[in-house]
């Protein structure tokens, strides 16, 4: 082996060792949150869980008026997000292809997509909060909907940008109009796209506690009334890891897991749509 | 192509006879003085064609020499794209097809279109064909199913597909697909269906079916295809058009143009010394 041969060797090798230890170092941390969370969230799970409220200092208790408030603000949320942001992806990918206002409308949802979700907290506290004079949970779930819709609006627009040009065509000529060839042929062909962007949407939508902090606050008590705070679960984890009470702790790290795991299962779940919309 | 031997040697079949009798056929589209743009450079240079009804009327030429572009042009589905533009007329049935006023969803109904690659959309087989039908007429369940029928029949396509009209088309191979995209058009009754290459992404088998269902389509058609493919032009055609650099070279019946062509140009790109 030359000289040239072997110092190719070594720096391959070197490369190879630093890409592997880049990739545990990164793994690691993951599989360390995710087993911390597994074992205290594991232990603080009990059936009362979903039967009982958030418990006051000291007393045991269970997440159900959490796990109620945080559901119904994100299909909420979704409800609102998702027509908006479908309709507005066509747009971007349709109606304004070769317009200088979809090109500004796509950079400025860009923007929107990378917004700290604190500000838009703020921005429906603002908006919202202020002009009602106390928390709620549809301002919470307003907070949600805008996150949700620059996510939304971007597979869209995304997802029917990638069906060919062929398919618009070959609807065209058929005499169809914009509305049935894309309502009835594009949508169809970018279903899985398009429902991939709202459940990647809805997972990032269900952890996300800063613009709740400041829309839907919380509720120690059962309350089903979308116009007073509401509890949820990512504020009452919040609230709850930062006291000092072991029971509370339990039901924090009980959240946090049930939280997780649902957030995994649905990125699992979207990545098995994703393959099968590919393999068609 | 460069290398291929003049029509006769090659052993050309070329319609003749009866066959290529469309003399005294009334026209089916005028094409008056077009000419076309993409941007700037210009695709079409005042072409004059006449199209007869009820005959093939086969384009040819070298890549790029327009012959797709007249046919984008005819249903005006160039309009999709901003930077593309038509001037001149079309005349179908005493009115320009170019004039704004021309409702597009009549004019693509009687000027349908099949394009080079079969673009089946991605549901039922049953609702590829229903899709436009479904849109243009108010039909009672067995009345639309009858009509699917007849479009696959006519098609060619309905024995191979009656038993699974819910499967998706996108399980169907690229001929049956192909098939399926003419029975879409042929569905809603036009009056002129345009065949922008129809057979070149199709095995050869797919492709003597398709050229048979030409034939066919004759009787109840007219047939305008675009294709590279002399010999197809030769078999399916009873008019020939040859087009270069976006001018129309020589137009005639299409034993005449394959046996007897009265340019030079013409001569030479048949004959395969260049295209």
């Amino acid at each position: 082996m030359s000289a040239r041969q072997l110092r190719r060797r070594i720096a391959d090798l070197a490369a190879f060792a630093f890409a592997c230890a880049a990739t545990i170092f990164g793994l690691v941390f993951l599989f360390w949150i995710l087993w911390t969370t597994f074992r205290y969230g594991v232990e603080a799970l009990k059936p009362s869980l979903v039967t009982q409220m958030t418990p006051p200092p000291g007393e045991d208790g269970g997440l159900l008026n959490a796990f109620y408030g945080s559901g119904v603000m994100v299909l909420l949320a979704v409800a609102i997000g998702t027509p908006i942001g479908i309709a507005a992806g066509t747009y971007l990918a349709e109606h304004g292809r070769f317009s200088r206002l979809a090109a500004i409308v796509r950079f400025v949802n860009d923007i929107l997509l990378s917004a700290p979700s604190i500000v838009i907290g703020l921005f429906v506290y603002e908006l919202v909060v202020r002009t009602m004079g106390h928390f709620s949970g549809i301002a919470g779930a307003l907070a949600l909907a805008m996150i949700l819709l620059p996510i939304v609006t971007r597979t869209t627009d995304e997802a029917l940008r990638l069906v060919p040009d062929t398919m618009r065509e070959a609807g065209f000529a058929l005499g169809l109009p914009r509305w049935k060839v894309t309502g009835q042929i594009l949508y169809k062909a970018a279903r899985a796209g398009m429902l991939t962007g709202i459940l990647l949407g809805l997972a990032r939508i269900s952890g996300e506690t800063a613009p709740l902090l400041f829309t839907a606050l919380n509720n120690q008590f059962w309350s089903a009334d979308l116009a007073q705070p509401l509890a949820n679960v990512p504020v009452v984890i919040f609230q709850y890891a930062m006291s000092p009470y072991d029971q509370w702790h339990a039901l924090a790290w009980a959240g946090a897991l049930t939280l997780t795991a649902f957030v995994l299962a649905l990125n699992v779940f979207v990545r098995i749509l994703a393959r099968k919309g590919n393999s068609k | 192509m460069s290398s291929a031997p003049p029509a006769a040697a090659a052993g050309l079949h070329i319609a003749t006879g009866a066959d290529a009798e469309v003399h005294g056929a009334p026209t089916a589209l005028a094409i008056r003085g077009l000419d076309f743009f993409y941007g700037k450079s210009q695709a079409l240079t005042a072409v004059d064609l006449d199209v007869p009804a009820r005959a093939v009327t086969a384009i040819i030429g070298p890549s790029g020499c327009g012959k797709s572009t007249l046919l984008r042009t005819i249903n005006r589905i160039f309009e999709l794209y901003p930077e593309q533009r038509a001037e001149g007329e079309i005349v179908f049935e005493d009115r320009n097809v170019l004039d704004r006023k021309f409702p597009l969803s009549e004019l693509r109904r009687r000027i349908g279109m099949v394009f080079q690659k079969p673009t089946p959309f991605a549901s039922s087989i049953r609702n590829n064909v229903a899709f436009a039908l479904s849109y243009y007429e108010k039909l009672s369940k067995a009345e639309t199913a009858e009509r699917i029928e007849d479009a696959l029949r006519q098609a060619a396509l309905w024995d191979e597909v009656k038993d699974k009209l819910d499967a998706s088309a996108l399980s169907l191979s690229g001929g049956q697909q192909q098939r399926l995209c003419i029975a879409r058009t042929i569905a809603v009754k036009p009056e002129v269906i345009l065949l922008d290459e129809p057979t070149s992404a199709l095995d050869p088998i797919s492709t003597a079916k398709i050229e048979e269902l030409i034939h066919e389509m004759r009787a109840r058609f007219t047939v305008v295809i675009v294709t590279h493919n002399m010999q197809q032009a030769a078999r399916v055609s009873q008019k020939t058009a040859f087009f270069h650099l976006g001018s129309l070279v020589e137009y005639g019946d299409t034993s005449q143009i394959f046996t007897n062509p009265r340019v030079e140009r013409t001569k030479d790109y048949i004959t395969g010394r260049y295209g």
